[in-house]
């Protein structure tokens, strides 16, 4: 598959059985319950992140990251570009390189494989660390805005969803 | 447009806390490593219905997915009473070994590398995957993430995915696979069991050619003297998919051998009230607290542990490798554990070995991967030899295959207790008149680093990684240094 044709892909990251945890994967889950077959959208569930995340998303040209954060307001919604997350950039992880040194490390080794543009749509949530399936109200809220939001992004750019 | 210093991955995570603790001098009075996070994992299991248990046991780490779900698979072999076809263990086995290939590639390169590679003192800007690319070459760098991203490739022909695989069944697989698929696993498996000889040469080259490293690998500050725990063959040579688990004693001497079955006659738990995960220990022994030695039950399973604990590798270029390690470290059971990392590329080479063998067994494209269950569920374990250490599931159920009540001891909770000592060794041998200076810290972290510690996994509350909060404390108890990795 060569970027040129590839699909956008839409990616949701967060833990299923974590409750608002999973919001990514909730929001994916409305989106691609709500695609028309034929559309040039490719969905990926994923609980990963670091050079996993980033081992998924190569070879897109295009790619949605939905994804939960705690360091923004509860059912805020947020976009942010690979290059806002600078923080934390050149540690070294104890288990793990971060998602931006992941990035940067296939950038320097494989280059094209990178997709031309990352967009990462976050849901502010505060995690009680319980093991649950659904979310909470005010998580629930936002994860339906924000669904609503990308299936008409999502249809702008592909002319339909 | 605003500019946020977030991390998307971090807010994912648990963190542990490494506290030290510094007397009037400056020097090191306690240390303890604490993991915060809340357990309930096996709660939530209870009530599902028990074949669910490789899915759902694999969402609480996104680093070992894989090691949970085959341990999961051979638990519900043990709740069905029934044993799979030979092919759908070589299978599960193949599965395994590329696992495990994936996972050391990047824990010696991505993780613990940057130590040796650049330095553990270097500059924190440099310490990392990036740094080591910049000294090891673009080449190297791209033959890293390659044979990485091929071992994940055998992970999803066998188990449907490359992350999370969903093949596990009680009884066997989901599917077979075909020839084709058989000849491209030949074909990657000869390409990884290069690498690993070639990342072994790199250790020799890098590490062991300066004597600077060997020093620290010998020094007192890594020493950690304690039981060794692992799984190994009719031979008692490592085996990461099925075996007996052994344990030998601070002198390596056999102190007990035991079907996984019955580890609860073998391993007991001790709970702290500053932390949430427990403390396993050999019950015969009992715990004695944080302590090592013959009198004390805290027993380490690492990859080194492994190798203290097998008399051998199964495979012969990993046996060769096994031989020469004990030599230059001056014979078994060697207790340093920055070997912990040598050992790993001991083990790399054997996985990749061992995926070798087992694609070309021509009984692995046999079709029948299936014994159908016919037996009323009830209770089972099922233990395999995760990359961190040796990783048991325990379910029971009602006779509707229902969870009633789920036991987990991971890999990281076995080596709790020894991350712990070695943590507080460490920092007691590098932290002098109140130097907190990163490289120092840094140098406390690597003793915790060779551990490879997942607490995620460990308290199964999270999908992958951990921050890490180290904080220094003077003796009035003012904090005077504080640090986070993400």
């Amino acid at each position: 598959m060569s970027q040129t044709d590839s699909p956008t892909l839409v990616v949701g990251i967060g833990n299923p059985i974590m409750g608002d945890d999973g919001v990514g994967v909730h929001v994916l889950r409305r989106l691609r319950g709500n695609t028309s077959p034929g559309t040039n959208v490719e969905f990926k569930e994923l609980s990963v992140g670091g050079i996993k995340l980033v081992e998924e998303i190569l070879d897109y040209k295009t790619v949605f990251i939905i994804d939960s954060i705690e360091s923004a307001p509860v059912g805020s919604i947020n976009e942010f570009s690979p290059e806002q997350f600078n923080g934390t950039y050149h540690e070294t992880a104890p288990h793990d390189v971060n998602f931006i040194t992941a990035l940067e490390l296939y950038r320097k080794l494989q280059k094209d494989r990178i997709p031309e543009r990352i967009r990462i749509f976050t849901v502010g949530i505060h995690n009680e660390w319980f093991f649950k399936e659904d979310l909470t109200p005010p998580i629930q809220a936002a994860a339906s805005r924000l669904s609503e939001l990308l299936i008409n992004e999502l249809s702008r750019r592909e002319g339909r969803i | 447009m605003k500019t946020v210093t977030i991390n998307p991955v971090t807010r994912l995570e648990g963190h542990g806390k490494i506290s030290i603790f510094l007397n009037d001098e400056g020097n090191v009075e306690n240390a303890y490593f604490q993991v915060p996070e809340l357990r309930g994992f096996e709660k939530f299991c209870e009530g599902r219905l028990v074949e669910e248990m490789p899915d759902i046991t694999s969402r609480i780490c996104g680093v070992c997915p894989e090691a949970h779900h085959i341990a999961s698979t051979k638990a519900l072999d043990a709740v069905f009473h029934v044993d799979p076809p030979p092919a759908a263990k070589k299978l599960r086995e193949l599965l395994y070994s590329a696992f495990f290939v994936a996972d050391h590639i990047t824990h010696f390169y991505v993780l613990a590398g940057a130590d040796f590679v650049v330095g553990p003192k270097a500059p924190k800007s440099e310490r990392n995957i990036l740094g080591v690319i910049a000294k090891v070459g673009l080449d190297v760098g791209t033959s890293v993430i390659t044979h990485r991203s091929d071992a994940l490739q055998v992970i999803a022909m066998i188990g449907g995915k490359r992350i999370h695989p969903t093949c596990g069944v009680p009884g066997g697989l989901s599917k077979a696979i075909i020839e084709e698929e058989r000849s491209k696993i030949e074909t990657i498996a000869r390409s990884e069991v290069e690498f690993a000889k070639s990342s072994l040469k790199l250790f020799e080259e890098v590490v062991l050619k300066n004597q600077d490293y060997t020093n620290l690998i010998k020094s007192d500050a890594y020493q950690s003297k304690t039981y060794y725990m692992g799984t190994v063959d009719d031979q008692n040579r490592v085996n990461f998919y099925d075996g007996k688990i052994r344990v030998v004693d601070p002198e390596g001497r056999e102190f007990e051998r035991f079907a996984a079955a019955d580890y609860q006659q073998h391993i007991a738990e001790h709970v702290e009230p500053w932390t949430y995960l427990k403390f396993p220990y050999l019950r015969k022994i009992g715990w004695k607290g944080l302590v090592g030695g013959n009198d004390s039950g805290i027993y380490k399973a690492t990859p080194l542990a492994r190798l203290n604990v097998a008399e051998g590798m199964a495979t012969p270029a990993a046996e060769e490798e096994y031989k020469r390690m004990y030599e230059t470290l001056g014979g078994k059971p060697v207790h340093s554990t920055l070997a912990t990392h040598w050992a790993r590329l001991v083990e790399l080479l054997y996985a990749s070995e061992r995926m070798l063998e087992l694609s070309k067994d021509t009984d692995i494209t046999n079709p029948n991967v299936r014994t159908i269950p016919t037996h009323t569920p009830d209770e089972g374990v099922g233990a395999v030899e995760a990359p961190r250490g040796t990783l048991i599931h325990h379910y029971k159920t009602d006779q509707n295959g229902i969870v009633r009540a789920v036991n987990l001891i991971v890999a990281t909770t076995n080596n709790h207790a020894a991350i712990s000592m070695s943590i507080k060794r460490a920092a007691e041998g590098v932290i002098k008149k109140g130097d907190v200076s990163d490289g120092v810290l840094n140098m406390v972290e690597m003793a915790f680093r060779a551990y490879d510690p997942c607490y995620a996994c460990a308290t199964h509350t999270l999908p992958g990684q951990m921050p890490l909060d180290i904080k220094i404390y003077a003796k009035n108890g003012a904090v005077i240094r504080n640090l986070r990795r993400p």
